[in-house]
């Protein structure tokens, strides 16, 4: 059993040199190796050394595998191939996608085992190529035309038409250590040469995002002409008033006739010619004068470049430099309209666009923010303040004070500055203002409150005067009182005893009814005592009879019960 | 014993002024995105909108999902230079595509200039931002440059993939619809949401 065992792991020992290589093919065959992808634009090279340099008619062969197959495939171009690289350009790949490759040698029937590439995405690995450029010469110019790296129908930059920036390097063909680097658009031109040299240049393509330097192209030379005898116009400038254009340049000699040109700043960006693109400026043709004014409506918002070209009927001049034009950098800002309203101790200040100003007004693209001048009218003391709304308060002001106002719109956008000229001054009066009045609210309460007690003693008094002169306290003589009294009272008596039993009505008690009636005269006796002790002179009040009543009424139900 | 937390505040007051202002300052320069880019942008999702007076209904049903990567405002949060390049691809991405001229009579020849105005005018405002920085970041390489390598440059190395991606799609789709009018629609109606889901992104990240 053990010996057994034993001859089969000799067996399998002896074996296992044998196996392996059968499994891989049969023979020795060594996998390449040092593979390697290049990708430079839309090419496709695969480079590897020979695994083993002894063997003759060995080939090769690739296969690939992108993300959504399963399975490798073969990979087109790369197979039997009998030197170290292959190009397989062919295959239509999405580069933003994941690629695998392996490799292996191949002899006969025999197959090296695959030894497998990195995967990788072809569009971080792809280089940039050198770009296409084209030259043409002026006197002291040279104008370039940069066709971007890889094929047109590329599948590589396709989306970096117009993101590539060209490195371009230009030095004298006499003296090349003195090189100049310019950054250019795909369609530009260098400017400030010599004429009747030979200047060479190279240009490399650049991506800002994936951080990509090109390859240079090769080094194009050019000789720049004989000078022009009518030279461009120069340093043109454009200057902005409230509806126009001031497009204003320099030029040596006189009469001649200028004409300006523009073109759509973005045109730079995409690649081609935009030469037949360049537009004339409508009041700037044909002019005699170095300077032409055009309405600001004649451009719409955005950039643009400008050139201007001098004639004198039989031979014109190059066109000058072309000067970068920002309408929203030339745009003038009109001076902002300011409305004060005082509101208790403040002061509130809206700050509003000026009346004149166009549709085409600068802040709708542009945040503009005020400067405002602040001060006393009857000081010298003047307060600045910067402020980003339109409508905003200056607080705990003096009362009943004038103070003045001023403001300016200001840009400050990017690298450029600009303001507009101060509005007019606008002064404002405080009201009395929030203390005042809580001083005014405070000294009614205490004059209300104050004033309580006298009038309390004013109406007593005047309360004492009426009933001085209605209801006189004083008793009549006695003898008046002798005379009059028990004629009276039995009239009063009469009287009250009617009422009484009127009232005893209202007792809704049958019996207690009765019992008044019964009870007539104890009443009378009663009404009798009650007479003697009044001091009433008959003018009896309402009050006192009232009471009198109740105290009778209340007398005869004790009575009655 | 209440008069210290006043007398405090009194102190701090002109702090906080002094904070407003500087923020105020800052918000002026590149390095804060903001109002800036967001008008331009604005300015150019009306042109966009503009540009038809409504989208067709018969292009519907040739409609796709694009697959605009939601995960890369996600990845590109953290730094706002990372915000400001992505942004950079899309304008650059979406001035490509309006200035391929394949366009013939999909839109009014006034229509799509003022886009191409427009997103060339966002890209100018970037590429100033991002020039600066390179600047900076050349700086920061030198420093970098013995030690850590490639580790900062990979994440947003990765979310630029997915945006390229979604770019892509939107190319094969055009070029597969042979730049039909329903075609050109539909991206239109894409970048515009495109950039409208970004400048939401911009204004939840400005508000962490």
């Amino acid at each position: 059993m053990l010996a057994l065992l034993g001859a089969m792991a000799l067996v399998l020992v002896a074996g296992a040199p044998w196996v392996l290589p059968a499994a891989a093919g049969g023979t020795n065959l060594e996998s390449p190796r040092d593979v390697e992808v290049y990708i430079v634009d839309d090419s496709f090279i695969l480079k590897w050394n020979r695994g083993s340099e002894s063997l003759s008619n060995v080939t090769f062969s690739v296969d690939y595998q992108i993300p959504e197959m399963d399975d490798w495939t073969e990979l087109p171009g790369c197979q039997y191939i009998t030197s170290t690289q292959c190009d397989f350009s062919s295959l239509q790949l999405n580069v933003y996608d994941e690629l695998k490759l392996r490799i292996r040698a191949e002899k006969g029937n025999n197959t090296s085992p695959w030894y497998e590439v990195d995967s990788f995405i072809p569009f971080h690995k792809a280089q940039i190529g050198p770009p296409e450029v084209h030259l043409e010469a002026e006197d002291k110019a040279i104008i370039i035309n940069i066709s971007p790296p890889g094929t047109k129908d590329g599948v590589m930059w396709a989306m970096d038409s117009s993101s590539f920036i060209y490195n371009l390097v230009i030095w004298k063909n006499s003296s090349p250590a003195e090189e100049r680097t310019e950054t250019v658009y795909p369609t530009d031109k260098i400017y400030k040469l010599s004429p009747e040299t030979t200047y060479c240049l190279k240009v490399k393509a650049r991506l800002r995002m994936q951080r990509k330097v090109g390859l240079y192209s090769p080094v194009y030379c050019i000789n720049t002409t004989v000078e022009n005898k009518l030279p461009p116009p120069e340093n043109i400038q454009i200057d902005g008033n409230n509806q126009n254009y001031i497009l204003k340049w320099d030029y040596k000699y006189e009469n001649l006739t200028f004409q300006a040109q523009w073109l759509h700043a973005y045109l730079k960006k995409i690649p081609g010619k935009h030469a037949d693109k360049w537009k004339q400026i409508p009041d700037c043709e044909n002019v005699k004068t170095t300077q032409c004014v055009f309405p600001q409506s004649v451009f719409s918002r955005g950039i643009y470049f400008i050139r201007v070209q001098a004639s004198n009927g039989n031979s014109t001049s190059l066109w000058s430099e072309e000067k970068k034009f920002d309408t929203e950098i030339q745009t003038i800002i009109l001076p902002p309209v300011i409305n004060l309203k005082p509101v208790n101790d403040s002061l509130r200040v809206y700050i509003g666009a000026p009346k004149e100003s166009e549709n085409k007004s600068v802040d709708e693209d542009y945040p503009l923010i005020y400067e405002i001048i602040f001060w006393e009218n009857t000081s010298n003391i003047q307060n600045k303040i910067v402020e980003k709304k339109t409508d905003f308060t200056f607080r705990n002001l003096k009362p009943l004070t004038v103070y003045c106002v001023r403001a300016r719109a200001l840009i400050h956008y990017e690298k450029w500055n600009k303001s507009s000229g101060f509005s007019d001054t606008v002064c404002e009066k405080t009201k009395p203002g929030n203390t005042s009045k809580t001083l005014l609210i405070i000294a009614v309460i205490c004059a209300v409150l104050l004033s309580i007690p006298v009038v309390v003693y004013v109406v007593k008094v005047v309360l004492r005067c009426v009933k001085y002169v209605f209801f006189p306290s004083s008793k009549p003589p006695s003898a008046v009182d002798e005379c009059f009294s028990e004629h009276l009272l039995k009239n009063l008596l009469l009287s009250t005893s009617a009422e009484q039993i009127e009232r005893c009505f209202i007792i809704e008690n049958t019996n207690a009814i009765a019992a008044v009636e019964e009870t007539n005269d104890v009443d009378e006796d009663y009404k009798k005592y009650n007479s003697q002790t009044s001091q009433d002179s008959g003018n009896y009040s309402n009050e006192e009879d009232n009471s009198g009543s109740g105290i009778s009424e209340e007398l005869l139900l004790q009575e009655t019960l | 014993m209440s008069t210290k937390p006043d007398v405090t505040r009194k102190c701090l007051q002109p702090a906080y002024l002094v904070g407003l202002f500087i923020t105020g300052i800052l918000s002026l320069d590149c390095n804060v995105l903001n109002i800036h880019l967001s008008r331009v942008t604005w300015q150019n999702m009306r042109l966009l909108s503009g540009m038809s007076n409504s989208f067709p209904i018969e292009c519907l049903r040739e409609n796709k999902a694009f697959e605009l990567p939601h995960e890369i405002l996600s990845h590109i949060q953290p730094v706002k230079r990372d915000i400001k390049k992505a942004f950079y691809e899309i304008s650059i991405q979406a001035f490509n595509i309006f200035s391929q001229y394949t366009f013939k009579s999909t839109w009014e020849e006034k229509h799509l200039k003022q886009i191409q105005i427009g997103l060339d005018k966002q890209l100018q405002y970037l590429e100033q931002c991002l020039e600066e920085e390179e600047k900076e970041d050349e700086d920061m390489k030198e420093t970098e440059e013995d030690g850590t390598k490639h580790s900062g440059t990979t994440v947003p190395r990765l979310s630029h993939l997915e945006l390229r991606r979604y770019f892509n799609r939107i190319y094969n789709f055009l070029k597969e619809k042979k730049y039909s009018h329903c075609a050109w629609e539909i991206v239109r109606v894409e970048i515009r949401r495109c950039f409208y889901l970004f400048l939401k992104s911009i204004v939840l990240l400005r508000r962490k």
